[in-house]
């Protein structure tokens, strides 16, 4: 009998010391994760899914699992990267079969098939709003959805013009274009002298939205900043004089003066005209910041030097207005066992000052507007009059953000023809954006 | 008995032998026979992909297919396609199979020749063909700018009406290796001794060609004419790599709809819809074309 007294006080003590030690590592509050979950999980393996070309020595699924495992010892980081069409498909039916990585990319607000609003409908995110980087973020509303944060952008992504500095300069063009009359100006002494203005690869139709976003913010946006919002609420409509078919009107008349062949840019792809812009063979092409690496490389035309500007549009008031905007971010799949470790390892990663922090700079891909090293990163400078404005107020998201997937396929078509000689008129693409709008968003 | 041996009449075939045939059933039904029913069951509802949480809309995908003229664009499309691929695989298919037949010297090298674009996947193919078309500097534009001809015309790719031709015949320059082998396969089963009577009888080569040949190599016509059409209904690949349905909608085939509508416009019930009409499309015209050609061969 005194035995068991004695055993059953033992048993009580332990317990109580049990207690008092899982108490002393462990930090929880009520308005906050467990921020040592990873430390008490014992060995786990984590998953990870991001869309993207793997190079070498590539940050996410060789130099984010190292530094991974230098940190947590017990945690072993495993990433996929698949490029984007197969890491939709590979999304899809990893959810519906919930086997889901624990951390997958989600683009912000309605963009794409992995878009954050609609995989947080569908109750695929879990919620972020406790982590402590967000404080760190100007702002997050794009991966907001109904006042909870769903993921964390990876920077801002930009949509501007890349342009040849040695031949400005050649062509007399000493500043860059602050109004659409600048602009136009610029492109006509450029054809004057031999060169192509612009070249793009619209045989990839989707490199149209790169003009004509940034048109949009000067001409839509800056003028009524919820139109996107308005127009799901049936308020606005693509078809409203001076909005999508100035925009449509402004683009085209590039192609028809000229500055943009048709002609050839209809049979080139996107990867051919960013080698014919690093080759010299053209002053300027749209592209976003997530291009910078490819539009900066050496070719034919030798190491030129190149700027970014954003495209401006008609404004009285000599205003410009960029398309800047949050960059597709990691979120965590509600239906994962880790989630706190998960928040922990993002946590750290984006705290401004971690080793992981400082290699995710270190690629020179990700603009962040905080943290080590943002201001010694490659192309801080060429981005910088981009970020400005984002901080003036004068940065809107990218279009395609906003509306539901697939708006943009009909306009990028529709516009293709028009430019294609195929009869197609500005009002014929905005009654079929406007149409195609209310059909995906009838369901 | 009597009973016992009703069960077990074949020697060669036993009942307890239907056992073996079970893994591959439910192979088949798992894998075949369910998606095409739930292929079914989507097409009646407005399923996203994404979110489970969907509803039925009865027959109003199909009534939307049909109302927005993307079946009717890209029917024509997969048509046009599937001629273009039919009629120029099994002409050089055929031709090539004839001539490398005949008793030439090193027939074999040039037999691996003509198979090898057939080796590479359909992504290389495409990637590479779409540089040999860019305009201006692409191959066949630097060809025609050094015979002095001006090679920015040539963009078969940014060309709202050659666009389609075009990537059907990188389709048939790959292909046509595949086509040619089961002609050289069919043309060794004629027999010498017929082609022999026909040469002393005062046949031309073009008379053993029309009156020989090609009525004992019928059955092998049919084979092919059937993969081609097959292939060609089911054209995806070159749409997507190399002009991503562009320009506007002039290469969109009917697997290019179906893929843009379920991952692009996230509407799998209306790609579902599509599908199955799709399916009952290719079906028809399979049909049709197997019963026209085993009625030709019948005749020949």
């Amino acid at each position: 009998m005194k035995g068991k007294k004695l055993i059953s006080i033992l048993c009580a003590a332990g317990m109580t010391a049990s207690l008092l030690t899982v108490g002393s590592s462990t930090v929880l509050a009520a308005d906050t994760y467990d921020t040592q979950a990873i430390e008490n999980a014992g060995d786990i393996t984590l998953t990870m899914m991001v869309s993207g070309t793997e190079t070498q020595n590539d940050f996410e699924t060789t130099v984010l699992p190292e530094l991974v495992k230098k940190k947590w010892p017990n945690v072993t980081l495993e990433v996929t990267k698949l490029p984007d069409d197969n890491y939709y498909t590979a999304l899809k039916t990893r959810l519906a079969s919930g086997e889901c990585p624990d951390i997958i990319l989600v683009q912000p607000m309605y963009a794409g098939s992995n878009s954050c609003y609609g995989l947080a409908e569908a109750g695929y995110l879990a919620d972020l709003s406790d982590m402590e980087c967000l404080s760190l973020y100007p702002d997050v509303s794009g991966m907001t959805y109904e006042d909870t944060v769903y993921a964390l952008p990876n920077g801002i992504s930009i949509l501007g013009t890349y342009y040849n500095k040695d031949m400005f300069e050649e062509c007399g063009i000493t500043e860059e274009p602050k109004t659409w009359d600048e602009f136009l100006d610029a492109c006509a002494k450029i054809k004057e002298k031999g060169y192509t203005p612009i070249v793009m690869g619209d045989k990839d139709q989707y490199v149209m939205q790169f003009g004509l976003y940034q048109l949009a913010c000067n001409v839509i946006y800056s003028e009524n900043p919820d139109y996107d919002e308005q127009l799901r609420t049936g308020d606005t409509e693509f078809t409203d004089e001076g909005t999508w078919d100035r925009v449509l009107e402004m683009y085209n008349q590039l192609y028809e003066e000229g500055y943009i062949d048709a002609a050839q840019s209809l049979g080139t792809g996107a990867s051919q005209a960013i080698q014919q812009f690093i080759d010299g063979k053209a002053a300027m092409t749209f592209d976003g910041s997530f291009n910078v690496t490819a539009l900066k490389a050496e070719g034919e035309g030798g190491n030129f030097e190149r700027g970014y500007f954003p495209l401006p549009g008609d404004r009285d008031d000599g205003k410009v207005y960029t398309a800047t905007c949050l960059s597709a971010g990691n979120a965590i799949y509600s239906g994962s066992k880790y989630i706190d470790e998960c928040k922990e390892l993002l946590d750290y990663w984006h705290n401004g000052e971690s080793d992981i922090w400082d290699a995710f700079i270190a690629t020179g891909k990700y603009n962040m507007p905080y943290g080590n090293g943002v201001e010694t990163s490659e192309n801080y400078e060429l981005f910088k009059p981009f970020v400005d404005l984002m901080d003036q107020g004068c940065a809107f998201h990218w279009c395609n953000q906003a509306w539901p997937a697939g708006t943009e396929g009909t306009m990028e078509e529709l516009f293709s023809e028009m430019i294609g000689g195929q009869g197609t008129e500005v009002s014929d693409i905005t009654e079929g954006m406007q149409d195609k709008f209310e059909d995906l968003l009838d369901d | 008995m009597t009973k016992k041996r009703k069960g077990n009449l074949s020697l060669v075939f036993p009942n307890k032998m239907y056992a073996f045939l079970i893994p591959a059933m439910a192979f088949f039904i798992i894998f075949w026979v369910f998606p095409i029913i739930q292929l079914f069951y989507y097409s009646v509802t407005n399923f996203n992909g994404i979110n489970y949480d969907f509803d039925f809309v009865g027959m109003k995908n199909f009534v939307k297919i049909f109302e927005n003229g993307t079946l009717g664009n890209s029917i024509k499309n997969t048509l046009v396609y599937a001629v273009v691929m039919v009629i120029s695989s099994n002409l050089i298919g055929l031709t090539i199979a004839m001539l490398l037949n005949m008793r030439i010297r090193a027939k074999g090298v040039f037999r691996t020749c003509a198979y090898f674009p057939a080796l590479f996947s359909a992504i290389v193919v495409g990637f590479i063909w779409s540089y040999v078309y860019m305009p201006s500097s692409g191959m066949i534009a630097g060809i025609l700018n050094a015979l002095g001809m001006d090679g920015s015309a040539f963009n078969p790719l940014g060309n709202f009406k050659v666009a389609l031709f075009a990537i059907a015949f990188v389709e048939v320059w790959k292909g046509f290796g595949t086509t040619m082998i089961i002609y050289l396969a069919g043309l060794q089963t004629v027999d010498e001794s017929l082609l022999e009577a026909g040469r002393i009888d005062g046949c031309t080569e073009w008379q053993l060609i029309r009156k020989v040949k090609l009525p004992l190599i019928s059955s092998t016509i049919t084979i092919n004419v059937i993969l081609n059409v097959i292939s060609g209904l089911k054209a995806f690949d070159y749409a997507f790599i190399m002009t991503n349905g562009g320009p506007g909608k002039s290469t969109k085939t009917l697997m290019f709809q179906i893929y843009e509508i379920a991952f692009t416009d996230q509407k799998m019930g209306r790609a579902s819809a599509f599908s199955v009409v799709s399916f009952f499309v290719i079906i028809l015209i399979t049909m049709f074309m197997l019963y026209f050609l085993n009625k030709r061969e019948v005749e020949l």
